[in-house]
C-alpha cells in the first residue's frame, strides 16, 4: 500500500521578457508527474540533462514552488503547505545531495552538522544526541574521531557517507537521492550505493533514486520511469523497462549504455546506428506536434507508456 | 619510537589539512612588515588613549586658566602646551581621541549591525523583501548625506554624542548592506541551505548561524575599513562645527582651532597632535583593513 501520492505535478518557471518585463513563456520543468511510493521500495528517475528529474525530487521536498498538482503523505495534502519547518513531513522525508561537498556548510563540525536534524526534530538531550551521532557514524562505518573536523578535510567518497548518515538521522520514511554518486569515482560508488541498500534493509526506507546512470539505476531500483521534456515517456518495475521497451526513447537511452566487452564491439555500433536511425524515422509518431511526450497508457498492470490514442489502438 | 610516529602523524595531518582564516590572516600580516607595523601602532594607540583618558581628570583640564594662555611644550609641566584658554592639550588630545574613537567604533558596529542584518535578509529571501528594502537603500544613497546631518544637527535643539553617532549610523548602513546582500545572494542559492531548510533549521537560524559564518572574511574587511571612514566623518562633521558641541574635546574639535590664522601660523601644538594622530590612525587602520582584505581574497594573498 503506498503512503505517499504525487499526483500530476507541475513546476513551472515564467519567462519574463519585453518591455514591462512581463511574462511572455514558461518553462516547462515538470510538466504532470504521477508517482506512488510504498514503503521499503526504490524509485528510479531517469532521464538526460534538463529533463526535470531534480526539479520533481526538490517539489516533492519542497525546495521548488509547485505550480499545479498534489503531493498526498498519509492521506494528508501537503503541496506548498505553509507548515512548519519541523512538521512531521519535513522529518519522514529527506534529501542526499549531489554535491556532498557544497551540501555541507564549511564552517561547520561533523558534529554539528549531524546533529542539524537531531536537534531540529528529536529534541534529545545532550547525551541522547551524541549517543545518537555515535550510532549514525557506525551505520555509515566512520570513527568517532571524524566529529571534531571540517567538511573539507575528508574525501568525496566520506563525505557522501556523510550526507547519508544525516539524511538518516531521524528515521526518515523516504529519501530522496538526487544523483547521489555521479560525483564519485567506481569503486567508491558501489561502496556508497550497496551501504544504501544495506540501509534501506535495515530500516525499510523509500528511495527516489534519480540518476542518468542506467547501470546504477538497475543495480538500485524496483520501479524505473523514464523522463523526457518534464514527462514520463515510460514507467514500471526494473523487468518492463529493461527487457520489453515500448518507447522509442526508452529504447534509444538503453543503446547507449556502455559494455566493455571488446568482442561484440562492431555489432554493437551497428545496432546502436539501427537504433538512432529508427528514431530519427520514427520520431513523429512518439511525439505531438509541439515536441511534447503524449500521456501515459497501461499496457499492463506494472507497466505504463506515453502514446498517442492511435498508437494505442493498434496494440 | 611510538612517540615518534604519533609526532609525525600530526605533523602530517596539520599539514594535509588547509589553513584556516586566523592562519592565513597571520601569515598576511608576516608577509607584510608595514601592515603588521600598523596593526600593532594602532592597537597600542587604542589601548594607551583608553588607559589615560581613565586617568585622567577631564574636568579638571578643562578649567579655564588664562595665566597658561597658550604655554608652549614642555613648560611648567604641560607637555604639548596649552591653548589660548590655558588648558592642557595633551589631556585635550587624549580624552578628544578617546571620545572619537569611542564614537568610531559605536557608529561602526550600530551601521554594520543593521547592514549586515539587511543584507542576509535580503540576500536569503531574495525576490519582493529584495526589490523592496533595495529601493530604499537607492533611495537613501541619493540623499545628500553631510547636508542632512548637519541641518538635523542643527535643528536639535540639545544633541550629545548618543545624537551624534545616531544620525551618523542612519546614513551609514547602505553600502554594507548592498555588500553584504550581494555576497549572501550568490551564498544563499548553494546547497548548504537547501539541505538546512529540509532538515528543519528555521529560517532565522539559517541565516544568522548557517550563513553568517561563511562571510565572516568579507565582514571583517568591511567593519575595519568603515572604521577608518567613520573616524573622519566624525573628526570632519566636529572641525565645521556640527559634530559634538564644544564643551567635548574631541579631535575634531582640536582641529578647528588652525581655523583660526594666528593659532594656524604660530602656536604649532594646538592643531598639529591632533592632525598627526588623525592621519596616523586612519593609515593605521586602512593598511590592517587591507592587508584583511588581501587575505580574504587567495588571488590578492602575499603570505
Amino acid at each position: 500500500m503506498s503512503f505517499m501520492q504525487v499526483e500530476d505535478l507541475k513546476v513551472h518557471y515564467p519567462i519574463r521578457g519585453g518591455f514591462f518585463n512581463t511574462v511572455v513563456d514558461h518553462v516547462y520543468a515538470v510538466d504532470g508527474v504521477t508517482m506512488e511510493f510504498e514503503r521499503g521500495k526504490t524509485y528510479g528517475l531517469v532521464g538526460e540533462s534538463g529533463s526535470g528529474k531534480s526539479t520533481t525530487g526538490k517539489a516533492i521536498i519542497g525546495l521548488e514552488k509547485i505550480t499545479s498538482g498534489r503531493i498526498i503523505y498519509e492521506g494528508e495534502e501537503v503541496t506548498n503547505a505553509r507548515r512548519k519547518r519541523d512538521s512531521a513531513y519535513n522529518r519522514d522525508i529527506q534529501m542526499i545531495f549531489q554535491d556532498s561537498h557544497s551540501s555541507m556548510n564549511p564552517k561547520k563540525r561533523v558534529l554539528d552538522i549531524l546533529a542539524e536534524p537531531i536537534r531540529n526534530f528529536l529534541k534529545l538531550s545532550p547525551q541522547e544526541e551524541r549517543k545518537r551521532i555515535n550510532e549514525l557514524l557506525a551505520i555509515v562505518g566512520m570513527s568517532e574521531d571524524v566529529l571534531l573536523k571540517y567538511p573539507h578535510e575528508f574525501s568525496g567518497g566520506q563525505k557522501q557517507r556523510l550526507g547519508i548518515a544525516r539524511a538518516v538521522a531521524c528515521n526518515p520514511k523516504m529519501i530522496i537521492a538526487d544523483e547521489p554518486v555521479s560525483a564519485l569515482d567506481l569503486s567508491v560508488q558501489a561502496q556508497v550505493l550497496n551501504f544504501m541498500k544495506d540501509i534501506q534493509e535495515q530500516y525499510g526506507i523509500s528511495y527516489l533514486f534519480i540518476s542518468h546512470d542506467l547501470g546504477v539505476v538497475r543495480h538500485m531500483c524496483d520501479n524505473i520511469s523514464i523522463m523526457y521534456k518534464g514527462r514520463f515517456v515510460e514507467t514500471g518495475k526494473r523487468e518492463d523497462i529493461y527487457t520489453n521497451p515500448k518507447h522509442i526513447y526508452t529504447n534509444r537511452l538503453l543503446s547507449a549504455i556502455p559494455d566493455i566487452e571488446p568482442e561484440t564491439r562492431n555489432e554493437r555500433k551497428l545496432e546502436r546506428q539501427k537504433v538512432e536511425a529508427a528514431y530519427r524515422e520514427e520520431q513523429h509518431k512518439y511525439y505531438d506536434e509541439d515536441g511534447k511526450v503524449y500521456p501515459l497508457k497501461s499496457i499492463s498492470d506494472t507497466h505504463k507508456v506515453a502514446m498517442s490514442v492511435d498508437e494505442k489502438e493498434r496494440v | 619510537m611510538e612517540n615518534n610516529n604519533a609526532q609525525t602523524v600530526d605533523k602530517l595531518e596539520s599539514q594535509s589539512s588547509p589553513p584556516t582564516g586566523i592562519q592565513v590572516i597571520l601569515r598576511e600580516f608576516k608577509k607584510d612588515k608595514l601592515a603588521m607595523f600598523s596593526l600593532i601602532g594602532v592597537i597600542l594607540l587604542i589601548v594607551t588613549v583608553m588607559v589615560l583618558a581613565v586617568v585622567i581628570d577631564q574636568a579638571k583640564i578643562m578649567n579655564i586658566q588664562l595665566l597658561e594662555r597658550f604655554t608652549e611644550p614642555g613648560v611648567r609641566g604641560y607637555i604639548l602646551g596649552a591653548d589660548e584658554a590655558g588648558r592642557d592639550m595633551f589631556g585635550q588630545l587624549i580624552i578628544g581621541a578617546k571620545n572619537s574613537i569611542l564614537i568610531a567604533i559605536a557608529i561602526t558596529i550600530l551601521a554594520n549591525f543593521v547592514g549586515i542584518a539587511l543584507g542576509i535578509i535580503m540576500g536569503y529571501y531574495g525576490g519582493f523583501i529584495d526589490n523592496f528594502f533595495m529601493r530604499i537603500i537607492d533611495f537613501f544613497i541619493t540623499l545628500p548625506t553631510l547636508m542632512i546631518i548637519i541641518v538635523v544637527i542643527t535643528i536639535i535643539p540639545s544633541y550629545g554624542i548618543m545624537d551624534l553617532i545616531l544620525i551618523i549610523a542612519a546614513f551609514q548602513w547602505m553600502s554594507t548592506a548592498r555588500l553584504v546582500r550581494s555576497k549572501a545572494l550568490s551564498e544563499a542559492r548553494r546547497d548548504y541551505i537547501s539541505a538546512s531548510k529540509t532538515m528543519g533549521t528555521s529560517d532565522f537560524a539559517i541565516m544568522f548561524k548557517g550563513l553568517l559564518p561563511n562571510l565572516s572574511s568579507l565582514l571583517i574587511v568591511e567593519v575595519t575599513l568603515s572604521f577608518a571612514g567613520n573616524v573622519g566623518i566624525e573628526t570632519g562633521l566636529s572641525f565645521l562645527g556640527f559634530g559634538l558641541p564644544p564643551s567635548t574635546p574631541s579631535l575634531g574639535t582640536l582641529v578647528s582651532y588652525a581655523m583660526n590664522p594666528i593659532i594656524l601660523s604660530s602656536k604649532w601644538w594646538i592643531w598639529l597632535p591632533a592632525s598627526l594622530l588623525i592621519l596616523i590612525m586612519m593609515l593605521g587602520i586602512n593598511y590592517v583593513g587591507q592587508a584583511l582584505r588581501r587575505a580574504a581574497d587567495a588571488k590578492q594573498r602575499l603570505g
